[in-house]
C-alpha cells in the first residue's frame, strides 16, 4: 500500500472514531441508555405498572407527551399548556383539572370529576380547548401513539399527582376509561353506507359553479381556486373521515372549525352584520358573510361584537341538494386526499 | 456469496467492458427475476419476521439499505454534474472538460454494478427477514415494481451507451453523446422518484384506508404521498452534494499518491471542481432540508413533535457539527485555494473574517433550547434555560444563521473566484444582450418576490389556525420584500452604469440586513404573538436570499467577463492539507447521509408503515446514538472501503504512461460551470 493511501486510511479512521465518540458523550449527557432499555422490555412484552413512575416515564417517552407539554420547569415544549404551575390559571394541572371538571360539568351536563377531565383531555382532546391552544393534539389510544389501556392509566395517575393525590380508584371506574376501552377493543367504524356511487366530475361542477345549489367554492379553496371563507377543503379527505365531511355538509354547526367561528357585528347605525372574521388591525375589521363578500367595518363604528355558536355556513343542504347531486359532491370531496 | 458476486461484477468492470455489460446484466435480470418470484413465496409464510443466523434483522436491513442509499446517491449525483461538464467542454472546446467528465463517468461506471448487486441484496433481505410487511409493501406498489425494473434496465443501457461511446460520439455527434448523457439523468431521476415514493409512503401512507390500511386501488395515490416530492427534491439536491465531494475526495488521493507534476495538476483541478459542485449544492441544500422537516410536521404533527422536539432532537446535533464541517471545510479548502491564484493576495485578509463569521452561526446553530440539567447547574445558570443561550437555540434564531452561513459561503466563492482578476471591462461592451439578460433575471425575481410579498398581505390569519388580529404582523416580511426587489433592480442598475461591484455589495448588504437581521430579530416577535406564522417567514428568507444568490452570480458573470487576468493559477501547488480536507468533507457527507438516513427511518419509530402497520418485532425501538453513531461508523467505513477498492478496479485496465497531460497555466480558472462560457485571458481584456 502506498504511504499516502496509508495515511487516508489512518485519518480515516480517527475521524470515524471521533464520531463515534460524540455520539457515546450524547448519549452519557441525555441519558439515553436508560430509556432505551424501558422500550426494550415494552417490545418484550413487559407489563405496564398503572403507577405516576410508570406514567412519568410514558409521559417522557413512548407516548411523546412531552414533545408538546412541560411540566413546571421540566422540558422546554410550548405546543401544548404547561401541565405544572406555570401553565394557564397558575395552577398544577391536577388542581387545574378540578375547576375545568366544574366547566365540563356545566358545558355538558355530565357529571365529570377531575381525573374525567384529565382522561377526557387524552382520548377526546377535541372536546374542551384550552384558551390559546390549537386542536393538534392527537387520540392517544389510535396511531400512531396507540397507547395500551394500562399505559393510559398510568399517565393518568402521574398527572393526577402533578399537584394532587393518585387516585387509581378514580381512574378505574372513569367512564371514559371504559369509553377508551370499548373504542380500543373495537374494530374500525365501517364506513358510511352510502345509497348511490356518486360521480366526482359531477360533484367537483356543483363545487365550483357559483350558480349550481352547492356553489361551495364561493366560500372554500381548493387548489387556490374559490373563497376564504370557509376552511380551505384541498385535502379534506386526507385529513377527515367521510362521516364529518357529511356532517359538515348536512349539519354545518356540529363542529366549526377554529378561526371560522361567526361573529355577529352590530354598527352604531344599527346595520348587523353576520360573517367570519377574516382581518382586523387597530382600525378596520374584515368580516366575510355567507356568500363569500367581504366587508370592512371600522371599529370606530361597531357598537357590539358578539361570537356565535352556530356556523354561517348554510343549513339546509339535505333538501337543497338531490339525493344525486349529494352524492357526487361527496364523491368529489372524497377524492381531496 | 454475494460479496464475490459483487467483487467479482467489479472486476470484470476493471479488466473488460462487454464482460461488464453481461456481469451488469445477470445481476439485473436475478433482481428483476426476484421481484416476479418473491411475492409468491412470501404468501406462504405466516411469520412477521425471520431473524439473521440468530442475530439482528433490523442491522442488517439497516446496513444493507444504506449501503446501497450511498452507492445510489453516487450513481444518481454524479452524471448530473458529469454532463454539465461535458456541454462546457464542448461549448468551449476545451479538451480538459471532456476528459474531466470521462473520468468522472468511469468512476460511475464502476459503482453502477455495485449498486445493482446490493439492490439485489436488500431486496432478498427485505423479502427474507421481514415478509409480512414486503407482502403489503407488495399489495400496495408491485405495478411500481415492473416500472422500476424496466427502468433499470434504461439506466444500464444508457450509461454503458453514454461510457463506451465517448470516443466514437465526438465531433458532430457531441449533440448525441450529451443527449445520452441527459437522458441518463432523466431515468436516474425518475427510478430516484419511484424508489422514494415507497420510503416516503412509510412515513406518510396515503392511498389506503386509514382504519385498516387496505390498499384502496390506485397505485398512484400511494405514490403522491405527501412526503413523496419533499423527500425527492431533497434528496435530489444532497445526491450531487454527495456526488461531487466523493468524486472530490477520489482527486485528493490521487494528487496525494501522484508522482509527476502533470497528474497533480490534473487532480487538484479534479477535486477543485468536486468541492465546486458539492458547495454549489449545499448553498440550497438547507432550504429543501427545512422544507421536508416543515412536511413531515404537516404529515404527522406526532412525527414532526419527535423529530425535533423527542428522541431526535439530539440527532439533530450531530448534523449540525456534520454541516458545520462541509461549510466551514469547504471555505477553508477555497482558503488554501487561493494561495496557487496569483493576485488573489488583495482577497485573503477577508476570508478569516468570513471564517469567523461561520464559526459563530454554526456555534449558534448548534445551541440546544435547553439541556438536562442538575438542580445545581440550573441554579449556576439561574435556572432551566441560559438567559442568553435561550434565544440561541430557538428556530428563529437558527433559520437567521443557516442564511448568513449561505451568504458567507457565496461571498467566500465570489473573492475566490476574482482572485486573479484585474481591470473589468465596460459593462457597455457586453452589448444588449446583457442587458436583456440582467432585466430578465431581475424581472424573474419581481415575479416570485412579488408574487410571495401579495400572498403575505393578502394571507388569511384562520389558514393559520391565528385569530384576525394576527393579521397585522403579516405586513412586515411583505415590506421587506419589496425593498429587496428595489435592491435588486439598483444593483442591476448600478451594473449598468459600471458599478457592478456597488451593486453587488449593495444587494448583499441588504440581503443580510433584512432576511438575517431583520427577520432573524422579527421571528422572535412572531414566536410569541403568531408563532404558526413563522414559517412564513422561514420561506421569505429563503426567497431573499435565493434571489440575491441568483442576480449577484449572473452581474458576477459580466463583471468579470474579459477581465484583465493579473495572475495564473498554479494548478497542483496545493498544501497536503488542503487535499486532506478534501477527504474530510467526503467522510462528512457519507457520515451525513448516514445519520440522515438513520433519522428519517427511525421517525417512524416502532411503526413499518407510519400509524398503519405495526413493528412488532424485537427491534421495534430507537437505539441510543452510541449504538447509532457506530452502526453509521461502520456503514461509512464499509463504504469507503469498497468504493475506494472499486475505483482501484476501475483504473485496472488504464494503460501505463496514459497520466494527463499538463494543464496550462490559467487552464480550469475561476468556476468551470458559471465561466464555461469564456476561456480565460491570460494577457489582458481585449478591447476593440
Amino acid at each position: 500500500m502506498k504511504r499516502p493511501f496509508l495515511g487516508v486510511v489512518i485519518f480515516t479512521i480517527v475521524v470515524l472514531l471521533l464520531f463515534i465518540y460524540v455520539g457515546e458523550v450524547l448519549t452519557r449527557i441525555s441519558g439515553e441508555e436508560a430509556r432505551v432499555e424501558k422500550e426494550k422490555a415494552r417490545v418484550l412484552g413487559g407489563a405496564v405498572e398503572i403507577s405516576p413512575e410508570a406514567g412519568h416515564e410514558i409521559f417522557w417517552s413512548r407516548g411523546r407527551c412531552h414533545t408538546c407539554h412541560s411540566v413546571g420547569n421540566e422540558g422546554s415544549a410550548i405546543r401544548g399548556p404547561n401541565l405544572g404551575e406555570p401553565g394557564p390559571t397558575g395552577l398544577p394541572i391536577a388542581l387545574r383539572a378540578a375547576k375545568r371538571a366544574e366547566v365540563r360539568s356545566k358545558a355538558t351536563g355530565k357529571t365529570y370529576s377531575a381525573t374525567d377531565y384529565i382522561i377526557e383531555s387524552m382520548v377526546d382532546p377535541k372536546a374542551y380547548l384550552v384558551e390559546g391552544y390549537s386542536g393538534i393534539m392527537p387520540v392517544i389510544f389510535r396511531p400512531p401513539i396507540a397507547l395500551s389501556v394500562d399505559e393510559i392509566k398510568a399517565v393518568t395517575s402521574y398527572i393526577q399527582g402533578i399537584g394532587g393525590e393518585v387516585d387509581v380508584a378514580a381512574i378505574n371506574t372513569s367512564p371514559f376509561m371504559e369509553q377508551v376501552k370499548v373504542s380500543a377493543a373495537a374494530p374500525a367504524p365501517p364506513s358510511p353506507s352510502l345509497l348511490l356511487e356518486g360521480d366526482p366530475e359531477m360533484g367537483q361542477s356543483l363545487f365550483f359553479d357559483p350558480e349550481s345549489p352547492a356553489g361551495c367554492a364561493k366560500c372554500h379553496t381548493v387548489k387556490d381556486t374559490g373563497g376564504k371563507v370557509g376552511p380551505e377543503l384541498t385535502n379534506i379527505a386526507g385529513q377527515q373521515p367521510a362521516e364529518y365531511i357529511i356532517e359538515s355538509i348536512l349539519t354545518p354547526s356540529a363542529v366549526i372549525v377554529t378561526g371560522f367561528e361567526a361573529t355577529l357585528i352590530i354598527t352604531k347605525d344599527g346595520r348587523y352584520i353576520t360573517g367570519v372574521v377574516r382581518r382586523e388591525d387597530d382600525q378596520v375589521i374584515e368580516i366575510a358573510d355567507n356568500q363569500g363578500e367581504i366587508q370592512k367595518v371600522r371599529k370606530a363604528d361597531v357598537k357590539d361584537r358578539v361570537l356565535q355558536d352556530v356556523s354561517i355556513m348554510p343549513e339546509g343542504f339535505g333538501e337543497i341538494l338531490t339525493i344525486k347531486d349529494f352524492h357526487d359532491l361527496l364523491a368529489f370531496l372524497m377524492t381531496l386526499q | 456469496m454475494k460479496r464475490r458476486s459483487a467483487e467479482g461484477a467489479a472486476r470484470r468492470v476493471a479488466t473488460k467492458g462487454a464482460s461488464e455489460s453481461h456481469q451488469w446484466l445477470r445481476v439485473a435480470w436475478l433482481f428483476m427475476a426476484f421481484l416476479l418470484i418473491t411475492p409468491l413465496i412470501v404468501l406462504a409464510q405466516e411469520t412477521g419476521y425471520r431473524p439473521f443466523f440468530n442475530t439482528n434483522s433490523r442491522l442488517v436491513v439497516w446496513i444493507v439499505a444504506e449501503l446501497h442509499l450511498m452507492y445510489g446517491a453516487f450513481v444518481l449525483g454524479v452524471p448530473i454534474f458529469a454532463v454539465i461538464v461535458e456541454y462546457i467542454g464542448k461549448r468551449t472546446q476545451d479538451p480538459k472538460y471532456d476528459k474531466l467528465a470521462r473520468e468522472f463517468t468511469k468512476l460511475l461506471s464502476a459503482a453502477f454494478s455495485t449498486v445493482a448487486a446490493l439492490g439485489g441484496l436488500l431486496v432478498f433481505a427485505l423479502f427474507g427477514l421481514y415478509p409480512k410487511f414486503m407482502d403489503y409493501l407488495t399489495q400496495v406498489f408491485h405495478k411500481s415494481y415492473y416500472v422500476y425494473a424496466l427502468l433499470f434496465f434504461a439506466e444500464g443501457f444508457t450509461l454503458y451507451l453514454y461510457y463506451y461511446s465517448w470516443d466514437r460520439l465526438q465531433g458532430r455527434w457531441k449533440g448525441l453523446h450529451i443527449f445520452l448523457g441527459v437522458l441518463l439523468n432523466i431515468w436516474g431521476t425518475v427510478l430516484m422518484l419511484i424508489a422514494n415514493s415507497w420510503a416516503s409512503f412509510m412515513m406518510s401512507p396515503s392511498g389506503i384506508d386509514a382504519e385498516t390500511g387496505s390498499f384502496l386501488g390506485s397505485t398512484w395515490a400511494a405514490v403522491d404521498n405527501p412526503l413523496w416530492i419533499p423527500l425527492a427534491i431533497h434528496r435530489f439536491i444532497a445526491n450531487i452534494a454527495f456526488g461531487g465531494l466523493v468524486a472530490g475526495a477520489y482527486a485528493a488521493v490521487k494528487f496525494l499518491c501522484a508522482t509527476t507534476e502533470a497528474e497533480r495538476a490534473h487532480y487538484d483541478w479534479m477535486g477543485y471542481v468536486g468541492n465546486f459542485v458539492a458547495i454549489a449544492a449545499l448553498i440550497p441544500l438547507p432550504f429543501a432540508g427545512y422544507y421536508l422537516g416543515r412536511e413531515v410536521y404537516s404529515a404527522s404533527a406526532v412525527m414532526g413533535n419527535n423529530m425535533m422536539g423527542g428522541v431526535f432532537s439530539w440527532t439533530f446535533i450531530i448534523q449540525a457539527i456534520l454541516i458545520g464541517v462541509l461549510f466551514i471545510g469547504a471555505n477553508y479548502y477555497l482558503w488554501i485555494g487561493m494561495g496557487r491564484i496569483a493576485g488573489s493576495e488583495r482577497y485573503v485578509k477577508y476570508i478569516k473574517y468570513v471564517n469567523v463569521i461561520l464559526l459563530i452561526s454554526f456555534a449558534i446553530w448548534l445551541t440546544p433550547h435547553n439541556l438536562p440539567l442538575s438542580a445545581a447547574e440550573q441554579l449556576a445558570i439561574g435556572g432551566q434555560y441560559h438567559p442568553i443561550l435561550k434565544y440561541l437555540g430557538l428556530m428563529s434564531a437558527k433559520n437567521a444563521v443557516v442564511n448568513l452561513i449561505i451568504l458567507s459561503t457565496f461571498f467566500s466563492f465570489l473573492l475566490y473566484r476574482r482572485g486573479n482578476k484585474g481591470r473589468t471591462v465596460p459593462f457597455a461592451e457586453h452589448g444588449t444582450a446583457a442587458k436583456i439578460i440582467l432585466l430578465i433575471v431581475g424581472g424573474l425575481c419581481l415575479l416570485f418576490l412579488g408574487a410571495y410579498a401579495r400572498h403575505l398581505f393578502t394571507l388569511d390569519p384562520a389558514a393559520l389556525e391565528l385569530s384576525p388580529d394576527r393579521a397585522q404582523y403579516f405586513s412586515l416580511p411583505g415590506l421587506l420584500l419589496m425593498i429587496e426587489i428595489f435592491a435588486i433592480f439598483a444593483a442591476i442598475g448600478l451594473t449598468f452604469i459600471n458599478r457592478g461591484i456597488l451593486g453587488q455589495s449593495l444587494l448583499l448588504a441588504v440581503t443580510a440586513a433584512s432576511a438575517v437581521l431583520g427577520l432573524g430579530v422579527y421571528g422572535f416577535v412572531i414566536m410569541e404573538k403568531a408563532n404558526p406564522f413563522l414559517r412564513n417567514i422561514a420561506v421569505t428568507q429563503f426567497l431573499m436570499v435565493i434571489a440575491c444568490l441568483i442576480v449577484i452570480t449572473f452581474i458576477d458573470l459580466f463583471l468579470f467577463k474579459n477581465a484583465e487576468v493579473v495572475g495564473g493559477i498554479r494548478w497542483g501547488k496545493m498544501p497536503v492539507r488542503s487535499q486532506y480536507t478534501l477527504i474530510l468533507l467526503c467522510i462528512t457527507i457519507v457520515l451525513l447521509m448516514g445519520l440522515m438516513g438513520y433519522i428519517r427511518s427511525g421517525l417512524r419509530e416502532d411503526w413499518h408503515v407510519y400509524g398503519i402497520m405495526r413493528d412488532t418485532s424485537q427491534w421495534a425501538f430507537t437505539p441510543t446514538m452510541a449504538y447509532m453513531a457506530k452502526v453509521v461508523g461502520g456503514i461509512v467505513f464499509l463504504f469507503l472501503g469498497s468504493i475506494a477498492f472499486v475505483f482501484w478496479l476501475s483504473g485496472l485496465g488504464e494503460k501505463k504512461g496514459g497520466e494527463p497531460e499538463p494543464l496550462p497555466i490559467g487552464g480550469g480558472a475561476g468556476i468551470p460551470i458559471a465561466e464555461g462560457f469564456e476561456r480565460p485571458k491570460l494577457h489582458g481584456p481585449e478591447r476593440s
